[in-house]
């Protein structure tokens, strides 16, 4: 074994940047002029294929909607990961410390977890109303599973020689969790808060599919129906936007929270 | 060490201890009628091939296990009493620090456990990381240490409470010969310095002999305390005592009760 590993990098933080911007930065600027060529050259009908001077174009023009509608989306989105993460942070630590209660329910949570989200988004509506809360229900709903099966798996993760550590230190339960069981459960809960950030964009829009009269999903169901593709194609990118924002923003509080795990280094 | 000892009032009092348990429907007995006494400040290596109970005895010491029938007295009192009191330092073959924690912080832990207030508990910590030569490595985290740093604090940890006494559980077994022999002499002297009781087991009867005052060789099915050897050489000892021709004839001693029992087995 080494002695001590230096941890600092010598390569300077702005030619990282570069090296994992820059690349990306090259393939889309090449794939926007490609596409806008072949769509004016090969002069293809705006409904097939927009171009991105029609897309920008349709920003420029909705602009104001677009916006009122993705803040919307978001709101639901944010608010059913908020409640979905937080029910299965609670459940997920009971099945943890119940054998009885893990056994009994993860049949079910699984089976459950299988329901198509188009499937039980009509039911849910119908429970919750015409309004924002079903939306934001169907979100929970989705935004649950994961968090819930990683957060039992990672308080179950845990050394059992770092327990016998504890023991002999004489902690209290109370202490094993918040000190030893908890910490070591957050690459797990990281885990599962990404998958379901990913899902709570999913889930709103769904759910706006379904029934709605604004958000994302309720623009994109008018604009196919009226054939305003470039209208269309604004808002599925201010979509793919807002889930790429949510999770940058779950990975930035993972770099906080969970500096030290193994993940987290330096990928060469 | 021996004549100077006070007997009457030993560390470790353990008598007629069996351990029983059950594997696959099998009865086994882990430990048969073991006697065991440690002295006050001593230093006590228990010693023998694998399934001999040695790692067993060691944790019902640290209140780990529950002996089946028998007795156990630490300092005049139950190993649950110690451990509870936060007497008994415990180190075990992986160093099982905390990843999110800072070598400092994994220092502290136990004190931390206890309530120590934190001014205290830094001082103490500091104080330690000096004794194990980890000064300078306060805010490193475990995996930016090597094997054998991970394991200084694991021991730095352990006697953060000033625990009486110090029970090891092969604690250098996953380490490289240089490492090991640079540990045994930082445990020789924390040792001498501290004069803590301690209790350890391992595979090595070079290593117990070098350390100890008294090696309890085990022998398993059912596991026991088959012979006790007393290394009288004076101390301090250092690298060097293991050219002695007193070390040697320990080592052969060692090492010929170490084969009987495998025989038997």
């Amino acid at each position: 074994m080494a002695d001590t590993v230096t941890p600092q990098n010598s390569r300077s933080t702005a030619k990282r940047v570069m090296d994992n911007v820059g690349p990306p930065l090259v393939v889309l600027t090449v794939m926007l002029i490609v596409w806008e060529a072949a769509c004016r050259w090969l002069d293809i009908a705006v409904y097939i294929l927009p171009a991105p001077s029609d897309v920008f174009s349709a920003f420029a023009k909705h602009g104001g909607t677009l916006l009122y509608h993705t803040g919307i989306t978001s709101m639901e989105a944010v608010s059913g990961f908020v409640i979905g993460s937080a029910l299965g942070a609670i459940l997920g630590t009971m099945f943890a410390y119940s054998r009885f209660l893990a056994r009994g329910f993860l049949p079910f949570i699984i089976a459950a977890n299988t329901i198509p989200v188009v499937a039980i988004a009509p039911i849910i509506i119908i429970w919750f109303g015409h309004g924002i809360t079903s939306k934001i229900a169907v979100t929970a709903f989705l935004s649950f599973f994961p968090l819930a099966l990683n957060m039992m798996k990672g308080l179950q993760s845990y050394d059992r020689v770092v327990m016998d550590v504890f023991y002999i230190a004489g902690a209290s339960p109370m202490q094993r969790f918040f000190k030893m069981r908890l910490p070591n459960a957050l690459p797990y809960v990281f885990v599962g808060l990404k998958l379901n950030v990913t899902f709570s964009v999913i889930g709103a829009i769904v759910a706006e599919f379904v029934q709605a009269d604004r958000g994302l999903g309720f623009v994109i169901m008018t604009a196919y129906r009226s054939m305003g593709m470039p209208r269309l194609w604004a808002a599925m990118l201010l979509s793919a936007l807002l889930g790429i924002v949510f999770f940058l923003i779950i990975a930035l509080l993972e770099r906080i929270f969970v500096p030290w795990h193994a993940s987290m280094d330096e990928r060469e | 060490m021996g004549s100077t000892v006070v007997m009457d009032d030993p560390a470790v009092q353990v008598e007629k201890l069996t351990l029983i348990y059950e594997s696959n429907n099998q009865r086994v007995e882990a430990l048969h009628n073991v006697d065991l006494t440690v002295d006050k400040g001593s230093f006590v290596s228990l010693i023998g091939p694998s399934g001999c109970g040695k790692s067993t005895l060691l944790r019902v010491l640290g209140d780990l296990l529950t002996p089946t029938s028998g007795q156990v007295l630490i300092n005049r009192k139950t190993p649950r009493e110690e451990r509870l009191e936060r007497r008994i330092g415990f180190v075990f073959q992986e160093p099982a620090l905390l990843e999110w924690r800072s070598i400092l912080a994994n220092v502290m832990l136990p004190l931390e456990l206890r309530g120590t207030p934190r001014e205290e508990r830094e001082t103490r910590a500091h104080e330690l990381m000096k004794i194990v030569g980890l000064t300078g490595f306060e805010n490193a985290y475990p995996r930016q240490l090597s094997g054998g740093m991970r394991q200084r604090a694991a021991i730095a940890r352990a006697l953060s409470t000033r625990p009486d006494i110090l029970l090891m559980d092969e604690p250098f077994g996953a380490l490289d010969q240089i490492t090991r022999d640079r540990l045994n002499m930082e445990l020789l002297q924390i040792h001498e310095v501290t004069g803590i009781t301690v209790v350890l087991v391992t595979h090595s009867i070079r290593e117990a002999v070098l350390l100890s005052d008294r090696i309890m060789v085990m022998s398993p099915r059912p596991g026991r305390i088959s012979r006790i050897i007393t290394n009288d050489t004076p101390r301090p000892r250092t690298l060097e005592s293991r050219n002695s021709e007193a070390f040697d004839a320990l080592v052969r001693e060692g090492n010929r009760e170490l084969e009987k029992g495998c025989a038997d087995g």
